[in-house]
């Protein structure tokens, strides 16, 4: 009687990986420009601007002081861009000035993984103001009132990849419609957007402290910090849309445990995720639900790391504790394969729609939806503590256990026999 | 859906816990988690079957959406190698050290810090403080 049922569940098992194989081969996307590639070339230089570095080897960041020559009477800035490239994405759902929700996502794979415009000392307040706007600011808006749009060349040359998202196309998972490629002025703007989903603060991107003298020379001191991508930096000093520097070249290197970690584009000593994922994961084995539901949203309030990569990453840690949870059950037939490949097959499409909905919400959103799912969790986790709940579960679980026992018993006795609870 | 476990016979709604599945299936891969912790409400309260048939089931079922939700994410360029050899063995090494603890601290008091710890988490993501 169950063989042919047991025969019936491999065999949809067979057919379900099947069909992720096949679906994983149609919906297979190219990363051509993910981790470090040489980023495009900025404008030339003038011979009226000079820059040099007191040191070009930092490591694991450090201090550098800028020192150079401008026209008089100019104030300077300094751009600095790191070689390492990362991915940020933008999903723009905001009603344009047609009242039309445009569904756009933009998408690249150029973005410099670190990234600061320095500016005049006297420019500080206003600075201070943009800071004051707090999630609300834009970056496009700032580098105005800063007066930076001329320092701004780096991500502003990334290729940008529009695609046009629909319903439909969320719900087979694809991205949409690979639109045709933005103009000079609009992927200008495009990539203010992405600097701000990629950076987050203002303080991430701007900082003053360039000091000129009225003859023209100028001095800063930049601070790379700890955490950021190893390899090779630029430093250009700019006074306006022609006038700027050759840029100098540095190099920042970093060493064990500390490691670049190349699609979240931030550098970490190994031993603290480590440690926190040993301390979440156990206590999340303990309470009974996976360490993911702690784990992620405490990943992206610690580090500098994406929503996308954290999620990404997270799932996968638990297929082996899944896997071999499975085999233990299936070895004394305590699962019933119709009920679970059934509801099994019903998330398998969901798996497929959700990960492609990850980079269309912001950072924000997704904490904000995070710090709902568990509040729900923690109603569920009250409920389970309530006395009503625990009567019940202790009976139930000691008919758990008894039907365990039984089919551990059953599959030693006589392999082939249906145990019986 | 007639579900016949060890056995017993369950009369099984299996439309609302196909939906029911889906939707978890999607929010949880979508947010990174494994649905475990609504999966089992689903099907113990949703679909009235009883603990001894849940735990493997539900166990199974939550592993395709594991596993495609891991597939796609690595498709979307969600997945960094490094990160994953660093939290990989720190989950294992986890599922190891807890059974040790189990035995030691009450369940319920388990439970209890986990919804305090969860709140106060969760009112710090909701920007309550």
């Amino acid at each position: 009687m169950h063989k042919p049922a047991k025969m019936m569940g491999l065999a949809c098992l067979v057919a379900a990986f099947g069909l992720i194989g096949a679906v994983a081969g149609l919906w297979a996307e190219e990363n051509p420009n993910a981790g470090t590639s040489p980023g495009p070339q900025p404008p030339a230089a003038s011979a009226a601007l000079t820059l040099k570095v007191d040191q070009v080897h930092l490591d694991n960041g450090g201090q550098i002081t800028v020192s150079g020559q401008a026209p008089a009477g100019k104030p300077v800035m300094l751009e600095m861009w790191a070689a390492a490239r990362v991915r940020a994405s933008f999903f723009d759902s905001k009603p344009g000035k047609d009242g039309v929700i445009p569904y756009k996502l933009y998408l690249t794979y150029e973005m410099p993984a670190f990234y600061r415009i320095v500016l005049p000392k006297d420019r500080q307040a206003a600075l201070d103001e943009v800071k004051a706007q707090g999630k609300q600011w834009s970056f496009g808006e700032a580098l105005k009132k800063l007066g930076a749009e001329a320092a701004f060349t780096q991500p502003a040359q990334a290729a940008i990849e529009t695609y046009q998202a629909s319903f439909l196309a969320s719900v087979i998972g694809s991205r949409g419609d690979l639109l045709p490629k933005l103009d000079d002025k609009e992927s200008r703007r495009r990539a203010m957007q992405l600097v701000k989903t990629r950076f987050r603060s203002p303080g991430k991107v701007f900082a003053t402290g360039v000091e000129s003298a009225p003859d023209g020379s100028f001095k800063a001191v930049i601070q790379l910090p700890e955490g950021s991508a190893p390899g090779d930096y630029f430093v250009a000093a700019v006074v306006d849309q022609t006038t700027r520097s050759q840029p100098v070249k540095l190099d920042n290197a970093i060493t064990f445990p500390i490691v670049y970690m190349s699609n979240a584009g931030t550098s970490i000593n190994l031993f603290w995720p480590f440690l926190l994922s040993l301390a979440i994961g156990t206590f999340g084995v303990l309470m009974g639900a996976g360490g993911g539901f702690i784990l992620n949203p405490l990943l992206v309030s610690i580090w500098p790391l994406p929503h996308t990569i954290v999620a990404g990453t997270v799932m996968p840690t638990v297929l082996f504790s899944q896997g071999s949870g499975i085999y233990n059950y299936s070895k004394i037939k305590f699962i019933n394969w119709k009920l679970g490949v059934t509801m099994g097959l019903a998330m398998l499409v969901g798996g497929f729609i959700g990960p492609k909905l990850t980079e269309l919400i912001t950072l924000d959103q997704f904490k904000f939806v995070f710090g709902w799912i568990l509040l729900v969790l923690a109603a569920l986790m009250l409920w389970q503590t309530t006395p009503g709940y625990l009567a019940k579960n202790k009976k139930e679980q000691e008919v758990l256990k008894q039907c365990k026992l039984m089919a551990e018993q059953a599959a030693k006795a006589r392999k082939g026999e249906a145990p019986k609870c | 859906m007639i579900v016949n476990f060890m056995g017993q016979e369950f009369k099984v709604n299996i439309v609302l816990g196909c939906l029911g599945a889906f939707l978890i299936a999607i929010v949880s891969s979508m947010f990174g988690f494994g649905g475990g912790p609504f999966m089992v409400p689903l099907m113990t309260v949703g679909l009235r079957l009883p603990m001894f048939v849940v735990v493997g089931s539900s166990l199974l079922a939550i592993f395709f959406n594991t596993l495609m939700g891991s597939m796609r994410h690595y498709q979307f360029g969600n997945f960094d190698l490094l990160l994953f050899l660093v939290m990989f063995p720190a989950a294992i090494l986890g599922g190891y050290i807890a059974p040790q603890i189990a035995k030691r601290v009450s369940p319920l008091w388990v439970k209890r810090i986990a919804v305090v710890g969860l709140t106060i988490l969760a009112l710090n993501l909701l920007g309550v403080y």
